[in-house]
């Protein structure tokens, strides 16, 4: 069994040692972590964190659009750790994840990955 | 008529029935931080009560992050023939999770009791749905929409249950070509039931991208349903014109075939009838003009996140939840609807930033009209993840929830100055409400036959 560190800066950089074929929603959670959850199946963000360091595998997530990854957020509750990490957790990790979209629209590239256009070079994100 | 039955014999009748003394709102900390169970809140709305216009008991929820949205009762006027049936409980949904909390309005009015728990784990396994919205009962049976199937891709079905709450299964033979759900209402003399459509669950779930909507992922059409056969026969596509149509209302008239949709993002009211023929027609009898902003690219739409008809089908209600305004039309020629009232609180325009002495958070949002029409209860919360893109502050500030004096006779509508609840002093933190229920019915709760 591959066991990983994860390190909550947010909680005073506790650390725990956590599986990496479970979830990191249900492994922090069995260790007494309080973390906002909603659908459980990656869908509806509640539980998203922002990664600072480290890896995951999160492709089941459904939730975030490409803004939010390249900006760190991860869906705890369908996530599996593929290094150590360390993560800022709940409602205070979510500075970047909410935006007006009258204010500031998505570019094609930032949608969601089914819809989004692929950047061809990376001098376009520029544009 | 004689009464044995829940509910009124016609909606006359209704509107005769006391005056609302208590008010059932829910209330949330999905998606605030706060890690505390969703509640249903009973606030008194006795005028003459020393606890006037305040929050009297609080029934939390067994869970965190249910993100409690719409509910409905157990029985209403649907089943006022039926002796055997009591309105007594409000099935209350939880979106996020799937899981519905039965609650015992009646036993003690003022603190209501939670009497059973059907997990959303259950109702996945057994009709491979998720996130249940409107809750409808169907003379002693009931049926909800459920948004998504058990992964939270549309277009998700309906749900019924017993009179018992227990799972029967899907409610509807087909779900035909439709490609969202949202909304329903139904006209059982025409045998019609007209559902709407928001979008899958996993895209508004996470919060709003515009952009998606250009990308078909959010609904622009209206289903008219053969009631009895439980399967859609006609889709009406609204286009441009209907962009997210949420909130279905038909006349309380029985008899009548005319109803109303609001196309959240285009503002527009949308207004169906069948015509001489037989034949169901629709036409936009409202538009409401998008409204510049002088620091973004984008103009506001003001999102019509719910409208209300009075119980005499006379006024339509609405709410532009990112301008802030409810306004009031007369609708006594349901093709020609005049504007007769205009409040503002809240919203994004920065036209009533604080009212009654409470800095207004959010918009007017979810409304519930008294039986005689005459008090329009207002809240400012539509749904946590939009909640944190349009108004961020309400995490610190919580919802509030204001009164609406209306004018049946010439029209007009004035914010009362006595009633307000500040959602943002909740003994748990700021909280913020979103759906109100009465417990004898209200004008979005009972169906006649």
């Amino acid at each position: 069994m591959t066991m990983y560190t994860i390190t909550l800066v947010n909680r005073g950089d506790a650390t725990y040692q956590v599986d990496g074929k479970k979830t990191l929603l249900e492994s922090l959670r069995a260790q007494g972590v309080d973390l906002p959850y909603g659908c459980k199946y990656g869908g509806c963000i509640t539980c998203a964190a922002k990664i600072t360091k480290g890896s995951v595998n999160q492709t089941a997530q459904v939730a975030l659009n490409n803004r939010q990854i390249n900006d760190g957020y991860v869906i705890l509750c369908v996530a599996r750790p593929t290094s150590d990490c360390t993560f800022e957790i709940g409602v205070e990790s979510h500075d970047q994840l909410y935006r007006n979209p009258f204010l500031d629209p998505l570019k094609p590239h930032e949608l969601k990955a089914d819809v989004a256009t692929p950047l061809k070079d990376s001098s376009e994100e520029l544009l | 008529m004689e009464c044995c039955g829940p509910g009124y014999a016609s909606p006359a009748e209704a509107m005769k029935a006391p005056c609302e003394r208590l008010l059932y709102t829910i209330a949330i900390y999905t998606g605030t931080g706060i890690q505390k169970p969703d509640y249903l809140c009973t606030i008194d709305a006795d005028p003459d009560s020393r606890t006037y216009s305040q929050v009297i008991s609080r029934l939390e929820m067994p869970g965190i992050g249910d993100e409690l949205h719409h509910m409905g009762w157990n029985a209403c006027s649907s089943c006022h023939g039926d002796a055997g049936m009591e309105r007594k409980y409000l099935i209350v949904p939880g979106v996020r999770t799937s899981t519905l909390h039965i609650v015992d309005c009646a036993t003690d009015p003022r603190n209501p009791t939670l009497f059973k728990v059907i997990e959303g784990s259950e109702i996945k396994t057994k009709t491979n749905l998720s996130a249940p919205h409107t809750v409808h009962c169907l003379g002693s049976e009931i049926i909800i929409s459920m948004l998504g199937d058990a992964q939270g891709r549309a277009p998700g079905g309906y749900l019924h249950l017993d009179k018992n709450f227990e799972i029967i299964g899907r409610w509807e033979n087909s779900m035909g070509d439709i490609k969202f759900g949202y909304d329903f209402w139904y006209q059982p003399r025409h045998n019609v039931m007209v559902s709407s459509e928001w979008a899958a669950p996993n895209t508004f779930m996470p919060g709003f991208d515009l952009e998606e909507v250009g990308h078909l992922k959010y609904g622009r059409e209206l289903h008219f349903w053969d009631f009895e056969k439980k399967e859609p026969v006609q889709t009406m596509y609204l286009g441009e014109d209907g962009l997210i149509p949420l909130e279905v209302r038909f006349h309380h008239d029985p008899a009548s075939s005319h109803g109303f949709v609001g196309a959240a993002l285009s503002a527009n009211i949308i207004h169906w009838w069948k015509d001489d023929a037989g034949e169901w027609r629709w036409e936009k009898i409202i538009d409401v003009e998008n409204e510049p902003h002088p620091e973004w690219p984008i103009p506001i739409p003001g999102v019509i996140s719910v409208i209300l008809l009075s119980m005499d089908d006379r006024f339509l209600y609405f709410c532009n939840w990112l301008h802030g305004d409810i306004r009031q039309y007369d609708i006594s020629d349901p093709h020609n609807p005049k504007l007769t009232g205009q409040v503002w609180m809240g919203g994004l325009l920065d036209r009533a930033p604080v009212v009654n002495g409470v800095t207004v958070t959010g918009g007017p949002q979810m409304i519930q009209l008294s039986l005689d029409g005459k008090r329009l209860y207002v809240t400012t919360s539509l749904f946590s993840t939009w909640d944190n893109q349009f108004y961020p502050e309400i995490r610190t500030n919580g919802g509030c929830m204001l009164m609406v004096n209306c004018d049946t006779e010439g029209g007009g509508m004035e914010i009362d100055p006595d009633f307000v609840v500040d959602f943002g002093k909740e003994p748990n933190g700021p909280s913020r409400c979103h759906e109100t229920r009465y417990p004898g019915g209200d004008c979005t709760s009972d169906i006649w036959l």
